[in-house]
């Protein structure tokens, strides 16, 4: 059902973006009339190109087909539920509309690149650029074109790259948070393991297992690698199993998480699994595998359980979700999407109190922008010239728990190890 | 030993899956000539529709993998007599290409029908295991392996004694001898595609089942299944079989043996390895382990 809603918003988009090529000319020729006529004088911003005046359009690249949509999807619902909001409330300055264009990547580094550049001259700004392969491949584009871009991906190359607005602490992050809180809590002198997909997403994970076992001091007992979409990880798993480790990290999509903890299960193979944050999906909570994962499983990620009213974000979000998307379930990605439109409006906001909107303008106004307070949805992130951005060092250590939303409860929010501000973050 | 007692069995098990989808393409390769590329598709679209008799027609599971496997069958059947009969007399190539197409038919009408989200099948063996000494066996693992041994024992059984199996045996042998005999090539190639779509379900169910397991990706099994098939013969449905299990056991002993005995292979060779086995026995029979040298290839 999704995925019509998608193709359909897919659509929806891709006419009101035509239909605002069309208008955006007419408002030109009489924006001077307007603009003379509006009493503010001074405040009226120049009109570029994603911006005419009244609307600020900014884009969004995301999987809206292909396996990927179920990540991108609700994703891509967070941003537009948050423009929504936004909009409902005057938008960026109380006046200037946000209005989001959306185009279908399907995942694939070389659709997103054309689909950019489709819509680049439509949009002020990227909201969203969902994977990491996929960032790569728009990055000299963002270069060359000054425009900057929202990746939704938590790759630690992102930080310093000044084209780039990220949100979220990085996997390397994740994994030594989760790492340090589990020999903090009983499990000093264990045996910890990992557990990665064959790729880039996976290598980000390693390094940060890699990082906290030389500033922890200890040797991985094992580590192993699997292909993501692999039927078979039995191998893997005796591996682990046979090098008796008691926790395991481990970095994966939620599109083999149930074969890998359902192999585990099967073999009696119960470590503490640590897992990164976009390993679960909620039907892993409603499977057979419920009652192994809630004995077994955390899930480092950030910010706090859904519908958790004691934080600010959270009880803002969901209540925005009510109002614009009353069929949005409670969803990790979701806030994903979120969290990434609180950060653009950020920057958009400094933009216009700089009177700037023009791609040079936003750049630097994502520069000036300091501390982003995520409202406890996420970590606060320190934006700055890249170089010197500090991204958040907390995770929250989820527990599996069936009953709640989602099924993660919060069992340790905004945990921040010592070894994690050590990390150093470096350029690609 | 015990650890290579617990590599075997899954292997085994892996491979009876592979065997099932490697026996759904031989099956129509033997009749029609034709590598059928939408087989992943029907696997597909046959554990969705196993999930939709049971999750929303609500019917037993054991009932809903029967009703969905019969539905394959039907919708296996329907695909030759609209789409593929008309293509009778074109050249191979283009058959082929039509396949191809109708790969990406199922899978949109899969994901615009139960969109992108991993599902839970429904099966009733979820997580259980037996012990036999220190080698834990899947409920599940076991079913499968059981199920592709029953096909499989059907298979022969009825190629050998039905009327309709000798029917589609004479036809693969010489399509125009078996015509002049009175026998409906039509009629063969329905069935054959028939019988396909339903291994095709079959495989997709035994897939499926385990936690989250249900996703539209599924069907990607079937590009391992392939050197699977081409170990044992194109034509060749013991041969099918057989080369599901060489590929399966062989990924299993490789990721569990690799760290062992070649570290240096990089880490995941299990995912190269049913290509090298393939290419290997290629080298010594050019034709697979089963194959009849007069196949042609494409």
């Amino acid at each position: 059902m999704r995925f019509h809603r998608g193709l359909a918003a897919a659509g929806a988009a891709a006419l009101l973006a035509l239909a605002g090529c069309g208008g955006a000319d007419e408002e030109d020729s009489g924006g001077t009339s307007t603009g003379g006529a509006a009493a503010e004088g001074a405040a009226e911003l120049k009109p570029v190109p994603g911006f005419d005046g009244k609307t600020i359009k900014v884009g969004a690249l995301s999987p809206l087909s292909g396996p990927v949509a179920v990540i991108g999807t609700p994703l891509t619902n967070g941003n537009k539920v948050f423009y929504d909001a936004l909009n409902a409330k005057g938008g960026i300055a109380g006046k200037y509309k946000v209005e989001l264009v959306q185009e279908d990547t399907q995942y694939k580094p070389d659709v997103t690149v054309q689909r950019y550049n489709r819509i680049k001259n439509d949009v002020v700004a990227f909201t969203q650029v969902l994977g990491t392969a996929s960032v790569l491949a728009v990055v000299p584009q963002l270069k060359r074109d000054k425009m900057i871009a929202a990746p939704a991906s938590l790759d630690a190359f992102w930080v310093r790259e000044p084209n780039l607005l990220p949100v979220g602490g990085p996997y390397q992050g994740q994994a030594i948070n989760g790492i340090d809180y589990f020999l903090k809590n009983g499990g000093e002198g264990k045996n910890v393991c990992g557990l990665f997909q064959d790729d880039a997403y996976g290598e980000a994970g390693e390094a940060g297992v890699e990082f906290a076992a030389e500033k922890l001091g200890f040797e991985p007992a094992a580590t192993q690698k699997y292909k993501a979409g692999d039927k078979d990880v039995t191998g893997q798993i005796q591996a682990l199993s046979k090098a008796k480790c008691d926790a395991v990290f481990y970095t994966g999509l939620p599109s083999d998480a149930g074969t890998v903890f359902g192999t585990a299960a099967k073999l009696g193979f119960a470590p503490r699994w640590i897992a990164q944050s976009p390993v679960w999906i909620d039907e892993l909570g409603a499977s057979p595998l419920a009652e192994y994962l809630a004995k077994t499983t955390w899930v480092v990620a950030e910010g706090t359980e859904w519908g958790d009213d004691s934080v600010p974000g959270m009880k803002q979000m969901v209540a925005d979700a009510k109002q614009f998307d009353p069929k949005q379930d409670p969803d990790y990605y979701f806030s994903f999407g979120y969290v990434q439109g609180i950060a653009m409006q950020a920057v958009l906001e400094k933009a216009v109190e700089n009177g700037d909107l023009s791609r040079e303008g936003i750049l630097e106004a994502s520069e000036q922008l300091g501390e982003v307070d995520y409202q406890g949805l996420f970590g606060n992130y320190s934006y700055g010239a890249a170089d010197s951005r500090k991204p958040p060092t907390t995770s929250t250590i989820f527990e599996v728990d069936p009953d709640k939303p989602y099924g993660l409860g919060a069992l340790e929010k905004n945990y921040e190890s010592d070894t994690v501000k050590e990390f150093e973050y470096t350029a690609r | 030993m015990s650890e290579f007692l617990q590599l075997l069995f899954n292997g085994t098990a892996l491979g009876a899956r592979y065997a099932l989808v490697a026996l759904g393409f031989v099956i129509i390769y033997r009749a029609t000539g034709v590598i059928n590329f939408a087989q992943g598709g029907l696997l597909a679209l046959g554990a969705y529709l196993a999930y939709a008799l049971n999750d929303t027609a609500a019917l037993p599971f054991a009932l809903a993998v029967v009703g969905a496997v019969l539905l394959s069958g039907v919708i296996g059947a329907a695909t030759e007599r609209v789409v593929l009969r008309r293509m009778v007399g074109q050249p191979v190539f283009a058959v082929v290409m039509v396949t191809i197409g109708m790969l990406f038919i199922l899978e949109q009408t899969i994901t615009s029908i139960w969109g992108f989200e991993a599902l839970n099948l429904g099966d009733p063996w979820g997580v259980q295991t037996v012990r036999a000494g220190d080698v834990v066996l899947a409920t599940r693992d076991l079913w499968t392996i059981g199920l592709a041994a029953l096909v499989l024992a059907a298979f022969f059984a009825f190629f050998r004694f039905s009327k309709l199996g000798v029917a589609m045996r004479a036809t693969a042998f010489d399509q125009e001898a078996a015509l002049a005999q009175g026998i409906s090539a039509r009629r063969v190639f329905a069935v054959s595609w028939g019988i396909s779509g339903g291994l095709a379900c079959l495989a997709g169910v035994t897939l499926a089942a385990g936690p989250a397991a249900l996703s539209p990706g599924i069907g990607a099994i079937a590009l391992i299944a392939f050197p699977a098939m081409i170990v044992g013969g194109l034509d060749s449905p013991g041969g099918a079989v057989l080369g599901g299990l060489i590929i399966g056991i062989t990924q299993a002993m490789t990721t569990g043996y690799q760290d062992d005995f070649f570290p240096w292979a990089g880490s995941n060779f299990a995912a190269v390895m049913p290509y090298v086995v393939m290419v290997l026995i290629l080298l010594v029979r050019p034709y697979g382990l089963f194959g009849t040298k007069e196949v042609r290839r494409i």
